[in-house]
């Protein structure tokens, strides 16, 4: 078995694994008609209905589909790749969803603050963003770096600290939108100006915005960087090995850092495509926690860039198809589930190697008769 | 892993010594007795009926008992707590503190130790906590008792205390089976000696009937020794070169690609007479390392270097020798630039020595064989040619401007494996695919191929076997003539 | 102002023991050498499971279910991080998914959005003649949870600190290889702290369901988990240590509820969202003052392997 083949296939098969235990969740809670036909919504809802579509019905039906699926995998990639960048230097980012809050922050504030043509509107927003995700992380890799804090209790606590600020008093309070005449029961900050807002890519037939596409090439960068450069080259042996690193004249602290701070940017440019792309604002709580789940991407996708953001794309798709299954009394919160599951199994990645290694044994001892 | 038909008797009530080379398998051995490891076959026989030591308990349980080489003390705890984890006295389900304490003091007393058993582990010395160790052993009522090489990290006033310890306990009756590889220390304090080379028991003799060189050419095996180490400084824990003292030599060197080699001192006392030990050629070169009174601390935070001069020349090869744990490996960090200094300073390829960094030290030419591989020389779950490249990941051919030169890398990568024998030559595997004297070999390959002007090497042929031996003193003096 | 004091006190005892039961799970579990983020998970798993089986059976053995139910989420941890020696904190990110989307998808299912049916609470022990006598009558009126997390912590410290199985787990949690040469079993040390641990986590998810509330709420534990954590980091990992910490952020949140419903001109120049932070960055300054390798346990989340070459 090919060293590609031992990093990829507990992934995959954790993952048919939780959709085969979630399906049985709900035949068990409900029966296994509703479970096959919930799980044909999920899929519908999130690449489209193909069928009726090359039925002769309308475009929208997949494009719309599979816009809602590249918003949600553009969010999910992003912070994926946070958590798996600070993986590739040895340090575990749990604090994905604090960078976020604060990168959501920063592009609401820039969005409807600042006035600018949108080729530059749009850019200063996201740089804001990630900017500011960048220095949240940062205090938890100077934590590590210089006090020996462990990042894991460090980034847990980042999170809650920004939760409580950012949802709790800033957005609530003093950068709370003032109220207009009749509105008067708005939540959130200010409304980001249109120069601010992603361009769609589709126009009105899906959300498909500029979010997917700069997700993609987030990817595909770090990817090139790890993969290619000499930094990149320098910043896995830190993570792998950081005292030959540290023999090797590499700048170890400056790499860890590095990698952690970019974590942070990666995080904090989640929360910006999710303010400039969809919601518009800083809206009254960021409800949806896309860092937590850039942990189950990132580890999904074995902190490969690519493997996190073809993960996020799987799940993306699920959880746009999410809110379909609703029609048939499934929570759509159910990808959910099965992105925990395969989460699940994939922290067991020793169980399936050693399983895979059992059965590739006992092949050979059939191939090969003793003499 | 490396025992192959290993037989081995032992007498009560006598001291026994099992000698044999880093890897010889004497460890092993000793973790089959105490049932930590469990033999692929063999039987174990005691008072003449077969045992099976499925774990440490069963082993303890038989009057055995072990103190490993690196302790196995909770840091946190008291003395008294170490000493009577696993069989506690209690008084009414609650842990019987006070009587641990006295049962200890009377256990340490019986054996003549002076301990304080409320003291935390983490505040004694080294010594004192080896006997820790040995009280913990025979708190447990051990008959037999295994030490697994007691001297490496201790001084040579704490290994003559040892000594006599260890012959107290023979005196009262006890065996005790005594690891090491320094033959002279062995010969003065054991009764019979086992010699093991390569997973096996190759001979037992009365310590009193034989000698250092008698023993050293059966370690080694007859004719390998020559081949292997032949006007090689190389010293290896056989060779008895050492302070007068201890009788061992661990042996890092410091050779240079124009045979360089600085040598070791004794612990802290070393001033400027570090030994030149010259390989057919007169220290005559311009001298690339001045180093006057350097001081540095340990990893435990206590000085390891207490002013250690040195100077070295273009051209030769310097061996350090001294017990291990006496500040070798300090040095060798000190000189490239992984370890700050606190005191003295120097030159070093022209610049100063007081403000090294790994990175400073690397363009000033200097290489590095560390002593522990994994951990410092190699990411081993990077390729062999990624392997190749670290240090120079920078420079040509491994890197254009900011990007990673694959095609030079694999060319250079290739040639080195295939000049170097490497197996197998495949600069894709990941590193610890590789057997540890190929790993070895790739780091030497690297260094050597950076053309260094200072080599620091340390313990070089820990862990591999004589015929790796041989070929890496054989690289290393092969790298002179292209330069000397 | 001695009746605000008086309040406060009596809401701080009412809210403090989901707090440290968590907190003393967590640290039981981490003393051993097992990382224990998966705390919010158990303590979900625990309330939910003792809020549906209270609609059965009478509440006090629900609570028993509510604990079982956090050990069985632990065993899971154990299984993987012991067993399978995987990534402790991945196990336990993992169980707190599934726990958070499990937990959703089968109220949902089962009960609909509006959470579990009221239950039966625990009931208070009422001591009317002390109820009303200042500070003193905080100290009654509470649930059963309520005396137990106050008395536990002490037994806690007196099994750590007093018994054989207390040296032996904080002896696996610094050196493990130490308790394996003298004979003892590593993992049967570790399953047992951490199956210890998810009782812990369990019995403090019942609480929430079963005394504070009436029923299992959507978003319970609402990230008390990750405040245990905090609690016991800021505890210096010692059960009195976390005891302390946990009352202390307790009553932060009492004082904060408070406020805001007696002195809302107070919040206006201390906002609420910093007093809610505050847990949190109390503990990241004591981990930035001091550094945190002091305390942890030093084989906290090294998975224990035999032979170690």
């Amino acid at each position: 078995m090919g060293e590609r083949t031992r990093q990829v296939l507990p992934s995959v098969l954790s993952v048919l694994l939780a959709l085969a235990v979630c399906w049985l969740t709900i035949a068990l809670t409900r029966d296994a008609d509703t479970a096959t036909r919930a799980y044909l919504q999920m899929l519908w809802g999130g690449v489209g209905n193909w069928p009726a579509f090359l039925d002769g019905g309308n475009a929208n039906t997949v494009l719309r589909p599979l816009g809602e699926a590249a918003m949600k995998a553009a969010l999910l990639t992003l912070t994926g790749l946070s958590v798996a960048v600070a993986f590739k230097v040895g340090l575990f980012n749990i604090g994905a969803q604090g960078q976020m809050i604060w990168g959501a922050l920063a592009a609401a504030l820039v969005g409807a603050h600042v006035s600018l043509p949108t080729v530059l509107h749009v850019p200063l927003a996201l740089l804001a963003a990630a900017a500011a995700g960048a220095v949240w992380s940062s205090i938890a890799g100077i934590l590590k770096l210089k006090r020996g804090v462990h990042e894991v209790i460090s980034t847990i606590m980042l999170n809650w600290v920004a939760v409580s600020l950012v949802d709790n008093w800033l957005v609530i309070g003093p950068l709370r939108a003032v109220a207009e005449g009749h509105q008067s029961s708005i939540t959130g900050t200010a409304e980001i100006l249109s120069t601010a807002q992603l361009p769609r890519l589709l126009g009105d037939s899906s959300r498909l915005n500029l979010g997917f596409p700069l997700a993609l090439v987030c990817a595909l960068t770090v990817w090139v960087w790890l993969a290619r450069t000499n930094s990149g080259y320098e910043t896995r042996a830190v993570g792998l090995t950081p005292e030959a690193a540290r023999a090797a004249g590499i700048p170890t602290l400056w790499r860890a850092g590095g990698a952690m701070a970019l974590a942070g940017a990666l995080a904090g440019l989640a929360g910006a495509v999710l303010v400039l792309g969809t919601e518009g604002r800083y809206p009254g709580t960021l409800g949806a926690p896309y860092g937590f789940d850039g942990i189950a991407i990132a580890l999904i996708g074995n902190n490969h860039p690519l493997g996190a953001a073809v993960s996020a794309a799987v799940f993306g798709i699920l959880r746009a198809g999410g809110t379909r299954m609703q029609l048939l009394g499934v929570h759509k919160s159910f990808p959910e589930l099965i992105q925990g599951f395969a989460l699940l199994f994939v922290a067991g990645r020793m169980v399936w190697l050693a399983l895979l290694d059992r059965r590739r044994a006992r092949q050979a001892a059939v191939e090969v008769p003793r003499a | 892993m490396s025992l192959e038909d290993a037989s081995l008797d032992i007498v009560p009530g006598e001291l026994l010594a099992v000698v044999g080379e880093n890897g010889a398998g004497k460890s092993s051995l000793m973790n089959v007795l105490y049932g930590l490891y469990h033999p692929d076959a063999g039987t174990f026989l005691m008072d003449g009926k077969p045992v099976r030591l499925k774990s440490p308990r069963d082993a303890i349980a038989r009057g055995i008992g072990m103190v490993h080489q690196h302790f196995m003390l909770v840091p946190t705890l008291t003395v008294a707590e170490n000493v009577v984890l696993g069989r506690e006295p209690t008084k009414r389900g609650l842990l019987d503190l006070d009587r641990a304490c006295d049962e200890v003091a009377a256990t340490a007393k019986r054996f003549g130790f002076q301990l304080d058993p409320r003291a935390r582990v983490d505040t004694l010395t080294v010594g004192s906590q080896q006997k820790v160790e040995i009280v913990k052993a025979l708190h447990r009522g051990a008959q037999v008792l295994i030490l697994d090489e007691p001297t490496a990290v201790l001084t040579p006033q704490e290994s003559d205390e040892l000594a006599q310890v260890m012959r107290g306990l023979v005196k009262q009756g006890r065996t005790v089976v005594l690891i090491s590889h320094k033959l002279k220390e062995v010969l003065g304090v054991a009764d019979r000696v086992a010699v093991m080379r390569r997973g096996r028991t190759v001979a037992e003799v009365r310590a009193s009937e034989t000698t250092v060189s008698a023993l050293a050419s059966l370690m080694v095996g007859e004719g390998s020794r020559g081949a292997a180490l032949t006007g090689v400084p190389l010293t290896s824990g056989a060779s008895g070169t050492g302070t007068a003292a201890n009788t061992h030599a661990s042996s890092p060197l410091v050779p240079d690609a124009k045979s360089t080699h600085a040598g070791f001192p004794p612990p802290g006392s070393v001033g400027p007479d570090a030994r030149h030990d010259n390989t057919g050629l007169a220290p005559s070169g311009p001298v690339v390392l001045e180093a006057k009174d350097l001081r540095a601390k340990g990893d435990n935070g206590r000085p390891a270097l207490q002013g250690v001069s040195l100077t070295v020349h273009a051209g030769e090869i310097v061996g350090i020798a001294g017990v291990d744990g006496n500040g070798q490996r300090e040095l060798a960090e000190v000189l490239t630039g992984l370890r700050a200094l606190d005191g003295g300073g120097g030159t070093l390829l022209g610049g100063p020595l007081a403000d090294l960094t790994p990175a400073r030290a690397k363009a000033r030419g200097v290489g590095h064989v560390p002593e522990d591989r994994l951990a410092r020389a190699v990411v081993k779950a990077m390729t062999v040619e990624e392997n190749v490249a670290l240090g120079r990941h920078r420079q040509p051919p491994f890197a254009s401007g900011p990007w990673v030169d694959f095609k030079g890398r694999r060319e250079r990568a290739n040639q080195l494996l295939t000049t170097y024998d490497v197996r197998p030559p495949d600069p894709t595997v990941k590193l610890q695919a590789l057997s540890g004297g190929n790993q070895q070999k790739v780091v030497v390959a690297r260094e050597l191929d950076a053309d260094p002007k200072l080599l620091v090497v340390v313990q070089p042929t820990r862990g591999l076997d004589i015929g790796a031996v041989a070929q890496l003193g054989r690289r290393m003096l092969g790298a002179e003539p292209d330069h000397g | 102002m001695l009746e605000v004091l008086h309040s406060l006190l009596f809401s701080t005892l009412d809210a403090a023991p989901a707090l440290v039961f968590a907190a003393l799970g967590a640290m039981l579990s981490e003393r051993a050498g097992v990382v224990s983020v998966g705390v919010e998970g158990m303590m979900r798993t625990g309330a939910f499971c003792a809020a549906v089986a209270a609609l059965v059976m009478p509440t006090p053995l629900a609570v028993l279910v509510g604990m079982v139910a956090g050990a069985g989420l632990a065993a899971v941890h154990g299984f993987l991080s012991i067993r399978w020696r995987s990534d402790q904190v991945v196990s336990g990110m993992a169980l707190n998914l599934v726990a958070m989307a499990g937990g959703t998808f089968l109220l949902e299912s089962l009960f609909g959005p509006n959470g579990t049916p009221a239950i039966t609470q625990l009931s208070r022990w009422n001591v009317p003649a002390l109820a009303h006598v200042p500070l003193l009558g905080a100290l009654v009126g509470h649930a059963a949870p309520t005396y137990l997390a106050l008395t536990l912590p002490f037994a806690f410290h007196l099994l750590l600190s007093r018994t054989p199985l207390g040296l032996r787990l904080r002896a696996v949690g610094d050196k493990p290889h130490a308790v394996a040469t003298l004979g003892l079993s590593v993992s049967g040390l570790r399953w047992a702290a951490v199956l210890g641990g998810g009782l812990m986590a369990g019995l403090g998810g019942a609480v929430l369901s079963t005394a504070v509330l009436d029923r299992f709420e959507q978003h319970t534990p609402a990230g008390l988990g990750f405040m245990a954590l905090a609690a016991m980091v800021f505890g210096r990992w010692t059960p009195l240590g976390a005891f302390a910490a946990a009352l202390f952020f307790a009553f932060g949140n009492a004082l904060r509820i408070g406020l805001a419903s007696s002195a809302p001109w107070l919040l206006e120049l201390v906002p609420q969202g910093f007093l809610l932070a505050l847990p949190y960055l109390l503990t990241l300054l004591v981990l930035a003052l001091q550094g945190q390798r002091g305390h942890a346990p030093a084989a906290l989340g090294t998975p224990y392997e035999q032979e170690s070459r």
